[in-house]
Formats: C-alpha cells, sequence, structure tokens
C-alpha cells in the first residue's frame, strides 16, 4: 500500500549525484519471516558515509552503510548482501525482529 | 544504476504513469517495464511475471532469476461523502497509504479550506460532483453524512459503477432503512449486500479518529483482496 509516487528518495539521490557525489543506492529485494521494511525500501549513501532514507528500523543501517563505502572504494558496480537473525556475537548487524532481509546494492555511474 | 536510467525514473514517477523498474542482479543492468510498451529482449520473456506483480501491487525478485521488479502503482481513488470530523481524520491516515481522496459536500460551511488544506473539496450534490470525477471499479466510497439526501444518490451512483469498495455510516437502523430505500430504487440483494453498513471493522471505539481508524483498516483490508 505504500505510493512509491510520493517517496523522494531517487530524487534525492539524483540531487547527491548532481552535487558530484557518489552515490550507493541501497533497496530491499527480498524478505523473509518478519522484517521492518518491505521489499522496495530504499536509502541512499555518499562517499562520506551520508545516509538517507532506511531498509531496516535500524538495525543493519549501519552496516549497509560500511558495504556502501566498500563498493565506492572498489568502484564496483553492484553487490547483494543477507542479513539474518541476530546473535549476541554479532548483535550489531543483526535484525532483532527475527526476519531476514536481502539488500542489493548499486552505484549510479 | 546508470543516471540516464535513474533520471528517466524520476521522470516517469513525476508524469504519474504507471511503470515498473525491473534490475538484473547479476549485473545490475535496469530499465523500464511500461504496459502496453514494446518490451526490450532482456525482459520480454518475464511479461507475465512482471504483470503479476502489478496485480498483486507488490515489489519482488521473479522465482528463480536473478530479475527484481519494483512496480509503481497508481493512489486508489477514494471519494468521501461529508466533510464531517471524521473525515478529517481519514484524510490523515490516507496521506500515508496509496489513496487519493475526493471529498463531496454540498453543505458549504462544512466543506471549507481551513479545514481540509490541500485537499480537493467538491462544493456540490452528489449528481453533479461525479459528472467531473472519473471513477470505475478501482474506486472507492465512504459516505459520511448519513443523510439520505446526500448518501444514497453516492451509494447509487457506486454501486451502478461497480466500486470495489461501498462504505456507509450510521446504525443497524439507518442502514436497514437505507437498504429498503434502495431496494425500491431497484438494486438487487447481491448489490445491497456488497455495502458496509455500518462501516469499518469492529474496533469498539467511538472518537472521531476511532472511526476513521476503522473504516481505514477495512478499506485497507478490501483493497489487498480485489
Amino acid at each position: 500500500m505504500k505510493n512509491s509516487f510520493d517517496e523522494k528518495i531517487l530524487e534525492e539521490a539524483n540531487d547527491w549525484v548532481k552535487s558530484n557525489q557518489k552515490v550507493v543506492i541501497a533497496t530491499v529485494i527480498q524478505t523473509w519471516g518478519s522484517s521492518p521494511r518491505q521489499v522496495g525500501s530504499r536509502m541512499i549513501v555518499n562517499e562520506k558515509g551520508d545516509f538517507s532514507g532506511s531498509v531496516s528500523g535500524g538495525c543493519v543501517e549501519s552496516a549497509v552503510v560500511r558495504e556502501c563505502l566498500g563498493l565506492i572504494k572498489e568502484n564496483k558496480p553492484c553487490k547483494k548482501i543477507e542479513f539474518k537473525v541476530s546473535n549476541e556475537s554479532a548483535w550489531e548487524v543483526g535484525l532483532a525482529c527475527g526476519g531476514e532481509i536481502a539488500v542489493y546494492l548499486e552505484q549510479v555511474n | 544504476m546508470k543516471i540516464k536510467i535513474l533520471q528517466e525514473i524520476i521522470k516517469k514517477k513525476a508524469s504519474k504513469t504507471e511503470f515498473a523498474i525491473v534490475t538484473n542482479l547479476k549485473n545490475g543492468d535496469s530499465e523500464i517495464f511500461e504496459k502496453g510498451k514494446k518490451l526490450s529482449k532482456n525482459i520480454e520473456s518475464y511479461k507475465d511475471h512482471i504483470e503479476s506483480f502489478f496485480k498483486s501491487k507488490k515489489n519482488g525478485v521473479i522465482e528463480n532469476t536473478d530479475i527484481f521488479v519494483e512496480t509503481y502503482i497508481r493512489p486508489i481513488n477514494v471519494i468521501i461523502v461529508g466533510a464531517v470530523h471524521i473525515a478529517q481524520y481519514l484524510v490523515d491516515f490516507a496521506k500515508s497509504l496509496n489513496f487519493e481522496i475526493s471529498i463531496i459536500d454540498p453543505r458549504g460551511y462544512f466543506a471549507t479550506e481551513e479545514r481540509f488544506p490541500d485537499l480537493k473539496i467538491i462544493n456540490k450534490w452528489p449528481e453533479e460532483a461525479f459528472k467531473d470525477l472519473e471513477t470505475n471499479e478501482n474506486t472507492a466510497l465512504i459516505a459520511l453524512t448519513h443523510d439520505p439526501k446526500i448518501d444514497d444518490p453516492a451509494i447509487q451512483h457506486a454501486l451502478k459503477n461497480k466500486f470495489y469498495y461501498i462504505g456507509a455510516l450510521g446504525s443497524k437502523k439507518t442502514h436497514e432503512n437505507r437498504c429498503k430505500r434502495l431496494k425500491d430504487a431497484g438494486f438487487n440483494e447481491m448489490e445491497i449486500n456488497s455495502i458496509y453498513g455500518p462501516i469499518g471493522i469492529k474496533l469498539g471505539g467511538r472518537s472521531a479518529p476511532e472511526i476513521a481508524l476503522s473504516i481505514i483498516s477495512q478499506l485497507v483490508a478490501e483493497t489487498y483482496k480485489k
């Protein structure tokens, strides 16, 4: 039921690119079990690590930023990453909801 | 994603035409899918899958492929009859959902711009108002005046044009009387039974925001069923 027309994240990505920033778009492409953001949710990250939007309820955003920075550094076009249920040893990048999500990163070029 | 595609997507969004972004996850190539337009060789064979995403109003990866589909679906038109207090809350809820609301109310003192900023308010009787509105089986009607003079013509229009959701505010007794009037007007039992009256799911609340929540919940549920 989301109104994709009203979401402005891609417009923001375009603005960032226009101001000469390197931009990676991260999109939730699959979810299993319960997950806070639905498929199609997005965040964007620039080369400084600034970000906008979200792909989870705050659980994996920091890891996504790190991965995006890696993509820019290695100058790769795209990458798929998966996040699973949190456990004690990896609480920082786990999903407290017990769900799993796959996030697709793509550099705007 | 190529900057050219990104800008093309933004243009499509601005024109509010329905489309989908189809991305090959292996190489990151994206292209725009539009219903009725000729497809490129790369996505030709996925046409049926892409259309089924539109039907279910969802995004996702086509099974056993590396093709991701993100649909942009036009908001659903919801017509509210009666610019009453409940309507103000309905408008608030609808903002974050994929609904586009128009309000009809011939009573000028209700349908003021101050009460409903940034909204299309049609200050006419329903018969007149519907002449300017495009309605079909993808339209929903929420009748809130519980005044037969205003609600009934709107409900009749909605039944004739096969709206997928028709809800009418009022007690069981009010609704019984409404059903009788519709029967006298020539509507059959099936048509009359398709009306949600009393409107909304059972929440238990009686305040205006609670009634609005119960209505919008029912509308969302019916929208997914359609």
